[in-house]
């Protein structure tokens, strides 16, 4: 029985990408996130972002980029050093499916947030298109560093360079400053 | 009165254009009240404050020390004691500073709200106060200064100078989030002393020459106007906690060091430096002796000041602080305590604890553990330390990002 299950999700996630992604072989492998990302995909520290929830492809995406040197950063640099690919298909897929609810600030109206970004982002920062990233929850400065790294070139994405180049600071924290007010919790 | 042209004269030297929030510096600067921001207050106490009393039950120190939960300060960072006793200021590597007060001096706080509201700040990781009551705070990319800020903070509005404009601390296209919580002090020569991290695991090659330009993986100092200002000290990785010695006046300060080499290299460092200008070794060496790849060809620059203690690789030594207090026993005056904040990858986390250091009159130093068990049994961290200050009591306070709150730790014999 226990065979077949797992058949059946191997088929599906075969169906979808490049590998039988396990979510368990993911929970042990996140061992060496928990303390910037929590178990549970939650922030611990603020130059992190919450991952729980986002897209598989996107979490995929962005750890073969760190590992590759296509992103850097100081610390995921080192740490995706050593992931496999199946290594990384099993992070994804486990941090993907922690499921989240996110929640604008009681009497916050959705018809405030930040008009360049809803159409791809959302209103709560959960993303309405697919290849992005959740804003939801993730702290402004976090927010901001990253629209400055657009800027700067040191980021690159063709869609969010042009609105980088474009964006007033002000305006920039203004967006940021949303999407930080934004509450996200976990699902149990 | 003298406090009013201090303040006038202060006002007067603020400048600036184009900068982010510019125009609400301005009008703070003259002294203007921006009427558009209102306080949010910290709520204190509750199953917050319950559960985190259950973690400080559990946690080691020498006989006769006692730890209590002080205030609910969320993503507590450093710490800057009014030199007045009223109030107490604590960054974040967000976008708020909370200001502290324990107004019936039961040694709790009951109030923790943000201070100057009306301001936009960006990383404010780093305040310190000068002896005269000017409290500085260093941002990822300014220093303001807050003149008489114990007296002022009670309103939403509060008189801020720069010392650095926005944009000037280092060069814009070199701003980071990593590496970018600033401490700064006042030293005893009235000047203004601030770490700047280097953004990478180990400084590459081609921003050498610019980074000891300014000064970043380094520590800089100036008046507390913003001028004269040079670059202190070289060769530091990423330092997030410094302090003069109280007798010779030396600047002593930690460091963060190399990863991915390993679980157990290279090791953390508390350094003493001598004189200005000296150098200690990042990126040559990865923490202590222990040479990053990177440069492991290259030569060294001579005259590299190695660390006064090693530390446990990885520990993440960060605030620290000489202790002048009178509560304490005597083997702890004029000696260092620091907060180790633990590692972040390491296969079993080590650090976060608050430590030690005695000072030999030859400036040798020995490193102890002084309060431990903020890990679990599963590996968890139950808290992270940040940073340690002084009360006026002679008490001290030790900062937790992860949990949010100021802990205190006072004496009271066996």
């Amino acid at each position: 029985m226990r065979a077949f299950l797992l058949m059946v999700c191997g088929g599906v996630t075969l169906a979808a990408g490049a590998f039988a992604a396990d979510p368990e072989a993911g929970r042990v492998l996140a061992g060496q996130c928990r303390t910037c990302h929590g178990l549970d995909g939650i922030a611990r520290i603020p130059v992190a972002p919450n991952i729980a929830g986002e897209p598989e492809a996107w979490l995929a995406a962005q750890l073969t980029a760190f590992r590759d040197g296509a992103r850097e950063h100081e610390m995921m640099t080192v740490v995706s050093r050593s992931l496999t690919d199946p290594a990384i298909a099993d992070l994804a897929v486990f941090y993907s499916t922690r499921q989240t609810v996110a929640a604008l600030p009681p009497g916050v109206s959705p018809e405030g947030a930040p008009a360049l970004c809803v159409g791809c982002h959302g209103a709560d920062g959960i993303a309405v298109i697919e290849d992005v990233p959740n804003l939801a929850g993730e702290n402004t400065i976090y927010i901001e560093t990253q629209i400055k790294a657009y800027r700067t070139g040191q980021r690159v994405n063709e869609v969010m360079q042009a609105i980088a180049s474009d964006i007033s600071d002000a305006d920039l924290r203004a967006a940021a400053t949303w999407y930080g007010n934004v509450t996200l919790t976990r699902v149990p | 009165m003298r406090l009013m042209t201090t303040l006038l004269a202060a006002g007067a030297f603020c400048v600036g254009t184009g900068a982010y929030a510019q125009q609400d510096l301005d009008t703070l600067s003259s002294m203007k009240a921006l009427g558009t921001a209102a306080f949010t207050f910290v709520e204190q106490g509750g199953a917050k404050a319950d559960a985190i009393k259950k973690t400080l039950a559990g946690i080691k120190l020498p006989a006769g020390f006692k730890i209590d939960l002080y205030a609910i300060v969320p993503d507590a960072r450093h710490i800057a004691v009014g030199p007045q006793g009223i109030v107490t200021f604590v960054g974040t590597r967000k976008t708020e500073v909370w200001a502290v007060t324990d107004r019936d001096k039961d040694r709790v706080a009951d109030e923790v709200k943000n201070f100057a509201p009306s301001l936009a700040k960006s990383i404010p990781n780093g305040p310190c106060f000068s002896k005269d009551g000017f409290l500085y705070i260093a941002e990822q990319n300014r220093v303001l200064v807050y003149p008489a800020a114990e007296f002022f903070y009670e309103s939403p509005d509060v008189v801020a100078v720069p010392v650095v404009k926005q944009g000037e601390l280092v060069p814009v296209e070199e701003e980071s989030f990593n590496h970018t919580a600033r401490v700064c002090d006042v030293g005893p020569d009235g000047k203004l002393y601030v770490s700047l991290g280097q953004p990478f695991n180990v400084a590459p090659r081609e921003k050498l020459d610019l980074y000891r330009q300014v000064g970043i993986g380094g520590i800089i100092r100036m008046n507390t106007d913003g001028s004269g200002r040079e670059v202190y000290t070289y060769g530091v990785r990423n330092s997030v906690g410094q302090d003069f010695h109280p007798v010779t006046g030396e600047l002593w300060w930690t460091d963060n060091q190399v990863d991915g080499m390993g679980d157990d290299i290279p090791p953390g460092e508390i350094n003493r430096q001598t004189a200005a200008g000296q150098q200690f070794g990042h990126p040559w060496y990865g923490g202590g002796s222990v040479r990053t790849v990177e440069y492991k060809d290259d030569t060294p620059p001579e005259d590299i000041v190695m660390p006064v203690v090693e530390t446990t690789a990885h520990a993440a030594d960060l605030g620290m602080m000489f202790y002048s207090g009178n509560m304490f026993p005597a083997k702890y005056k004029n000696g260092i305590f620091s907060a180790q904040h633990g590692s972040w990858n390491r296969t079993t986390p080590v650090g976060a604890n608050l430590m030690f250091t005695s000072v030999a009159e030859d400036g040798t130093a020995t490193t102890e553990v002084f309060a431990e068990g903020w890990i679990d049994g599963n590996g968890e961290y139950l808290g992270r330390p940040v940073d340690v200050a002084q009360l006026r009591d002679g008490s001290i306070i030790v900062s937790d990002d992860l949990v949010g709150a100021l802990y205190r730790i006072s004496y009271a014999g066996n």
